[in-house]
């Protein structure tokens, strides 16, 4: 029998079980469209992520912060509360606004440096109070090192800033991001925070301008500007935050190539020792990447554990059809076919099933992911700044979920098919 | 004359649980080409180890089998295989694959690797057995005469070297049953096709020219009719 005729023959075979071969078929779609559905999420998810990042973090800065942990203080998420205030590290170890200066000294390759203080707050007006971060920074130099997202879309980034000067993020103006603006530039409006050093708390409240309202730049960012973001001249910090201490300075080199980074990096490090962390645009993305890589691994073996249940009951029906044509096997065998053209008849038809199951998988997979993309774009990342997600299906997954289909579909029928196989005609065929 | 099956002290002993039970203890028998010869013998006399020895089916214990000059004992299950592809079985039950039409049957026996040329075979062997208007009917569309005539069509495919028939009017009536004989007659007499019958039925015995009597797994008597 030529491989042609097998498949022919094969073919012929699954046509007459439609309901069994169907069903088991089915098994196969769940599985490859669980696999397909979760990798195309989550990498595009990982796409959209980084790319945000990306806007919100130049290649060519560097993030110091007090303390040894890498995503620790800066506010990582940068919305209102970030993680955690990040002035202190745990070994009581600080940097303060004069720290920038020793920092530029640290090497050539660094063009400015500047400052962050940041500090949980509110933002309050005749009809609004809410929770922000406030954020103290040098204007001038924060917006040359952010200089794609630290942008006014209305009003203006002064120069040489009054203290009672202050630029918003977008979402702050407009939060519901459905274009109510509760303030226009030149709005006066009170910022505040709690002081928990002294007893009773009291709220620290300064009467401000609104000098100019950032483009929005969107749902993530890291150490970068954020949408829900306060930011007032560092000159004013001290008066009014009480403390010079920073959560981060924030470095721009002169070109962003690794050994620059890794040169400034090093003369950082050789000076503050294991007291600050350095985060640069990519430690932070191969980070970012490697928490994803965990991600998929980890949805994808749980995906497979499904299409592991598929193959089981691939491997159920061969049994089945096996017993079932047993007798055939027999005249196949009387006509003098090969154990090898049996057991090619029993793995075509498996192939055959893990193919139609692997390209209906792919499709409703697919499908599903991009189902699943617009509710998680449109509810969970929406409102905080419109994280929009494009499902990627990569060749590499295409290809993966393909070959996986098909090829679970081949080693549980291998074991029926081998017994099949080795079938004695004189038994086979007085089987009744 | 060139043999066709060649069996010397042929023994075949199986084993029934732990008990051996001697199915064939010490055959000779020497069939030629272009010869009608019917094994006959009623149940247990070991004419079906018979057929599955000569069908290439199953191997011997020992003693010497040849077929179309192929020593049977000496063969792989590969080997075995092939050496069926010159053996035109006949069962009592057709044994045609019923989701397959007439002609499908026929051709899937066929060793012919070009496909045009397997279906033009395979609509000249219907034609031959009296069925080129039903060739693409299943199984289950036609009699049980018409099966055995497909069936007795795929036995021809390969060109075989003889026909092994088991019981082969077992399951049709007797009007049918003559016209498989006569079909039989025609193919042996025509087209010089050596056959070989496996039955317990003495009056189909003696439409071949030879006659085996087995009992007991032993040859009892022959007998040229």
């Amino acid at each position: 029998m030529r491989a042609l005729d097998i498949l022919g023959y094969s073919f012929n075979a699954i046509k007459l079980r439609k309901l069994k071969a169907g069903l088991t078929t089915l098994g196969v779609v769940i599985g490859i469209a669980a696999i397909v559905a979760l990798m195309s999420i989550t990498s595009g998810l990982e796409t959209s992520i980084t790319g945000q990042l990306n806007e919100g973090l130049s290649a060519d800065t560097l993030v110091i912060t007090a303390g040894g942990s890498s995503l620790g203080a800066g506010g990582f998420g940068g919305g209102a509360s970030g993680f955690g205030d990040g002035s202190i590290s745990d070994s009581g170890f600080a940097l303060y606004v004069n720290d920038t200066e020793i920092v530029s000294s640290l090497s050539s390759d660094i063009e400015s440096t500047t400052g962050v203080i940041s500090r949980s707050g509110y933002i309050q007006s005749a009809d609004l109070n809410r929770s922000v971060t406030l954020y103290a920074v040098d204007f001038s130099t924060y917006s040359e090192v952010y200089s794609a997202t630290f942008v006014a879309q209305d009003g203006n980034i002064p120069t040489n800033p009054h203290d009672d000067e202050i630029i918003v993020g977008a979402r702050i103006v407009d939060p519901g991001n459905n274009g109510t603006k509760y303030f226009t530039p030149g709005d006066y409006v009170n910022i505040a925070w709690t002081n928990s050093t002294v007893y009773p708390l009291t709220n620290e409240t300064t009467r401000v301008v609104i000098s100019g309202v950032l483009q929005e730049i969107g749902g993530l960012s890291l150490s970068g500007p954020s949408d829900l973001g306060v930011y007032m001249p560092i000159s004013a910090a001290e008066d009014f935050l009480g403390t010079t201490k920073v959560s981060s300075i924030v470095v721009k080199l002169v070109n962003s190539d690794n050994v620059t980074i890794n040169a400034v990096t090093n003369a950082i490090k050789d000076y503050y020792g294991s007291d600050v962390s350095i985060l640069s645009s990519t430690s932070i993305l191969s980070t970012i990447n490697s928490i994803f890589s965990i991600i998929q691994l980890f949805l994808v073996g749980i995906a497979g554990i499904s299409l592991l249940v598929a193959g089981i009951g691939i491997m159920n029906i061969m049994f089945v059809s096996m017993f079932e044509r047993t007798r055939e096997i027999g005249i196949l065998k009387a006509l003098g076919m090969k154990k090898k053209t049996v057991l090619a008849i029993f793995l075509s038809e498996s192939a055959m099933i893990g193919l139609l199951g692997a390209i209906i998988g792919i499709v409703a997979g697919y499908g599903l992911a991009v189902i699943v993309a617009n509710v998680l774009g449109s509810g969970l990342f929406g409102a905080s700044g419109g994280l929009t997600i494009a499902p990627v299906l990569t060749p590499t997954v295409l290809l993966g979920a393909f070959g996986f289909g098909v090829g679970i579909s081949v080693i549980f029928a291998l074991y029926p098919a081998w017994k099949a196989s080795k079938l004695k005609p004189v038994d086979a065929l007085r089987y009744e | 004359m060139v043999a066709i099956v060649e069996a010397i002290n042929l023994k075949k002993t199986y084993m029934l649980g732990r008990v051996p039970v001697e199915a064939l203890r010490g055959i000779n028998l020497h069939i030629d080409a272009g010869e009608f010869v019917s094994i006959l013998g009623p149940s247990g006399s070991g004419k079906s180890t018979m057929l599955n020895l000569i069908g290439a089916l199953d191997k011997p214990t020992s003693g010497r089998l040849l077929i179309d000059g192929m020593d049977v004992s000496k063969l792989g299950d590969d080997q075995l295989a092939e050496l069926r592809l010159s053996i035109g079985f006949v069962f009592q039950f057709f044994n045609l694959i019923p989701r397959l039409s007439a002609r499908e049957n026929v051709e899937l026996a066929m060793s012919i690797a070009n496909k045009r040329k397997r279906r033009k075979r395979a609509r000249e062997l219907l034609e031959t057995v009296g069925l080129k208007e039903r060739m693409k009917h299943k199984p289950v569309e036609l009699s049980g005469g018409q099966q055995q005539r497909v069936a007795i069509a795929r036995a021809l495919a390969n060109d075989p070297a003889f026909l092994l028939l088991d019981e082969p009017t077992g399951n049709v009536d007797s009007k049918t049953a003559r016209e498989i004989l006569d079909l039989i007659h025609m193919l042996n007499k025509e087209k010089n096709v050596s056959i070989i019958m496996v039955t317990h039925d003495e009056k189909l015995a003696h439409e071949a020219t030879r006659t085996v009597f087995m009992v007991d797994g032993n040859i009892a008597k022959e007998l040229v009719n």
